[in-house]
């Protein structure tokens, strides 16, 4: 089965009723905060390497993760920081994953015109004028897969880690058994 | 009552099908014999059908105005235009039906009447937002000088699209233009998003878009354009010889074989096939001109042409 690599994971998650962007900005250095161009405050950390954007109204969105705990331990050294600041921060911020984007190889090439009549034409999405790659959605689990040439695979849009290599199992089976990974 | 009307109607319909085959030999090639009024098949002599029914009309014309005084039918049914070329108008001569010039004191009335049916002839805003797109969608195409066909079906795809709600949130321009890209390349006949988007005010980005967004909802299934489609157009732009053309093709071709089209963009692919073969033939033209007319970079004419090169050992002396 083919090996499955997670490359970013984006999560969201609420630390209070409503921040105050301002007053975070000016005590934390790594906080980058510019209201005239997004409302949101940029906040980078460097191990784990995430960035976390803060809004006013208390909600996070925290990008970059390779893995759930990198995502769990961000909040946490987010919420530390808050606390010590001497914003009121929930005790124990519900963390809610929004997308998983996952990389893999089916271990052969594929010839993508093959391909998209193969899985039919109303079930992908393959334009090689604008995008090399072909884009395929399954339904179950709901996550759009986008397959290359040289069989590289992205998985997109899962909102768990099994989500992923189910999907990646089951296209992978699919492929193979209409014969079009050339090895 | 009704739909059941409608299913009979149907099944009749398919039963007075067309032969397209003799049931004799199973030959395709029929012809219809008008002097006899009957359907022979052409290989092996067998009149099918006998006492067939002229569908022309009873009368000849020698020349234009006898043709114009004995037709009593207009045009064909459009879908370019929004009431589908079926109303009238009122003509611009100021001659009644005889034929007499109208007085001057009733031009006036007829002035107004002229205007008013004008007006009149789009109802309300959906069909003036129509009425719109199709002149928008018929100037593109004459401004790429597109055949009817393909404003025909670009018309289709265009009512489709508002039948099924979803022009709302989009310009019109945008779904007038990814209409005509997705007819043209319905019609074999492609053209890339750059050339749409010139001869149209949107974006290349924005038309790629709606374009992929309407072919899901309508279930458009287009296969991906291939770069063969391309190098006619591109020779005869480039003003290449018949020679060029058949070895660019001959080129993709092997290229397909080898799965070296896959991925990539077709005009890419086509340049590069076209720059090849007319250095083969002795008709060199520079990765430069060759770029400008498909609309790509050198680079990517480089980068293909040193994959097609290498992977089909095309040997090639500058």
């Amino acid at each position: 089965m083919p090996e499955v690599e997670v490359e970013n994971i984006v999560a969201s998650t609420s630390f209070a009723e409503k921040l105050d962007l301002d007053v975070i900005a000016q005590s934390l250095e790594e906080a980058e905060y510019e209201p005239e161009q997004f409302p949101g405050l940029v906040y980078r950390l460097s191990n784990p390497k995430t960035a976390t954007l803060l809004f006013r109204s208390g909600k996070a969105n925290c990008t970059g993760a390779k893995n759930i705990e990198d995502v769990e331990t961000t909040i946490k050294i987010i919420a530390e920081k808050l606390r010590k600041l001497g914003v009121e921060v929930y005790e124990k911020p519900e963390v809610v994953i929004q997308n998983i984007v996952a990389i893999s190889d089916l271990g052969g090439e594929l010839n993508l015109n093959e391909v998209a009549i193969a899985l039919g034409l109303e079930n992908v999405e393959y334009e090689p004028e604008q995008f090399p790659g072909l884009v395929y959605r399954i339904k179950e689990p709901r996550v759009a897969m986008l397959l290359f040439g040289s069989g590289k695979i992205v998985c997109t849009g899962a909102r768990r880690i099994e989500d992923v290599s189910i999907a990646v199992d089951k296209l992978s089976d699919e492929l193979n058994s209409l014969g079009l990974i050339h090895k | 009552m009704i739909p059941v009307q409608t299913k009979k109607k149907k099944e009749k319909m398919q039963s007075i099908e067309e032969v397209v085959q003799c049931p004799e030999c199973g030959s395709t090639h029929l012809t219809k014999d008008y002097s006899r009024a009957e359907l022979v098949c052409e290989d092996c002599g067998l009149v099918i059908d006998e006492d067939l029914i002229d569908h022309g009309p009873e009368w000849r014309a020698f020349d234009s105005d006898q043709r114009e005084k004995r037709a009593r039918v207009g045009a064909p049914m459009t879908y370019t235009i929004h009431d589908k070329g079926l109303s009238t108008v009122i003509g611009w001569k100021n001659r009644d039906s005889y034929g007499k010039s109208i007085p001057t004191r009733n031009r006036a009335q007829l002035y107004r009447l002229r205007k008013w049916q004008r007006r009149i002839r789009i109802s309300d805003a959906t069909e003036r937002n129509l009425a719109f797109a199709l002149s928008e969608l018929d100037r593109m195409a004459s401004g790429m000088g597109l055949p009817r066909t393909v404003r025909e079906t670009a018309a289709m795809i265009y009512r489709k699209a508002v039948l099924k709600n979803l022009i709302r949130g989009r310009s019109i321009e945008g779904v007038a233009a990814s209409a005509l890209y997705a007819a043209c390349r319905q019609c074999n006949v492609p053209r890339t998003l750059d050339e749409i988007a010139a001869a149209s005010r949107v974006s290349r980005k924005e038309i790629g878009r709606t374009y992929r967004f309407i072919a899901r909802e309508l279930g458009l299934k287009l296969m991906p354009t291939s770069p063969q489609d391309y190098i006619s157009r591109f020779c005869s732009e480039l003003k290449l010889s018949g020679d060029v053309q058949a070895k660019a093709i001959e080129i993709l071709k092997d290229a397909a074989d080898k799965e070296l089209t896959s991925g990539r963009g077709p005009t890419g692919v086509a340049a590069a096939s076209i720059y090849i073969a007319s250095i083969l033939c002795g008709e060199r033209r520079t990765q430069r001109e060759v770029a400008d007319v498909a609309g790509v970079t050198e680079v990517t004419i480089r980068n293909r042409y040193k994959e097609l090169a290498e992977r089909l050992d095309i040997d090639i002396i500058l």
